[in-house]
């Protein structure tokens, strides 16, 4: 599915195309450090995660959080969408698998109000969404 | 250490210029291989005017930063083992384009103190970044919410 460029036809309970991200690896950590410009080592050394008692490096939330953006954006359109907020919820670790989750919760005036999760395999939601997006009316 | 004393403190971000190899980049890095993102032509083909920008480029601007997407909480001495984010939001005035050189001013909006559930005092702070293009329009508001563990 292409990323559109036009507002999208939404209404309520509409549900974004399910997705997929992972296993994360270390290497995508370190590529969203060098692309994002986030260099805090607690997510790329880890002697110097495991010195501070962690298990290990784990991922930087706009790495989860940026993916599950753009999977906003392949939905509703990059450049339609109004507002955006995330909350980090629990942490990233390489291995884990996220299912990206959105639905429409409401839509008026031209404006959809839409939900968004990010999940581990274990059942931990890690991002917990909202969003706003300019909207064609829907198909009736 | 962040304090309420440092409630109204500015920081000033350069100018950044959104790069398209930096835009192809970012987006590869958060797993979208859409080639709208990389490829002109495919975005003019997908009725773009040109690349468009990852909902979260605002990250980009932080290269020429002092401290880079860190420097605000080097800025208030907070330590990165502990840190956290715990809340980002984006409320976009006009979509970015590549070509736009954004300047950001950070004002910290709030810090509060809360004892932590497991032992410790956690620091809370609220930090606002307003984005302007080069015509000193506001073009992007953005807010975030960094937590300091306690020790």
């Amino acid at each position: 599915m292409s990323t559109p460029s036009a507002p999208v036809a939404l209404a309520a309970g509409d549900a974004m195309p399910a997705a997929s991200v992972g296993p994360i690896t270390r290497t995508d950590i370190v590529r969203y450090a060098g692309a994002g410009g986030d260099f805090n080592p607690i997510h790329h050394d880890e002697p110097f995660a495991v010195s501070l008692g962690l298990p290990g490096v784990f991922a930087m939330g706009m790495l989860q959080g940026g993916a599950l953006a753009q999977r906003l954006a392949a939905w509703v359109g990059p450049e339609h969408v109004r507002t955006f907020n995330l909350r980090f919820t629990g942490q990233v670790w390489p291995g884990d698998v996220l299912a990206i989750e959105g639905t429409v919760s409401g839509v008026a005036d031209g404006i959809a109000q839409l939900t968004l999760t990010a999940t581990r395999q274990t059942g931990d939601v890690v991002l917990k969404a909202t969003a706003s997006a300019t909207a064609a009316p829907a198909d009736s | 250490m962040a304090t309420t004393d440092d409630i109204g403190r500015e920081l000033e971000r350069p100018s950044f210029r959104i790069d398209p190899s930096k835009v192809g980049e970012l987006a590869r890095s958060l797993f979208d291989e859409d080639p709208v993102y990389r490829d002109e032509e495919a975005a003019r083909a997908a009725g773009f005017a040109g690349l468009p920008v990852p909902l979260t480029a605002s990250t980009l601007t932080s290269f020429n930063a002092e401290g880079g997407a860190l420097g605000a909480a080097a800025a208030l001495g907070l330590d990165l083992g502990r840190l956290l984010h715990g809340e980002a939001s984006w409320e976009y005035v006009r979509p970015l384009r590549v070509g736009d050189a954004l300047t950001g001013t950070t004002t910290v909006l709030d810090v509060t103190k809360k004892e932590g559930s497991r032992g410790g005092t956690m620091t809370l702070v609220v930090l606002g970044t307003e984005f302007r293009d080069a015509g000193g329009d506001v073009v992007l508001r953005k807010t975030d919410t960094l937590i300091e563990r306690g020790a």
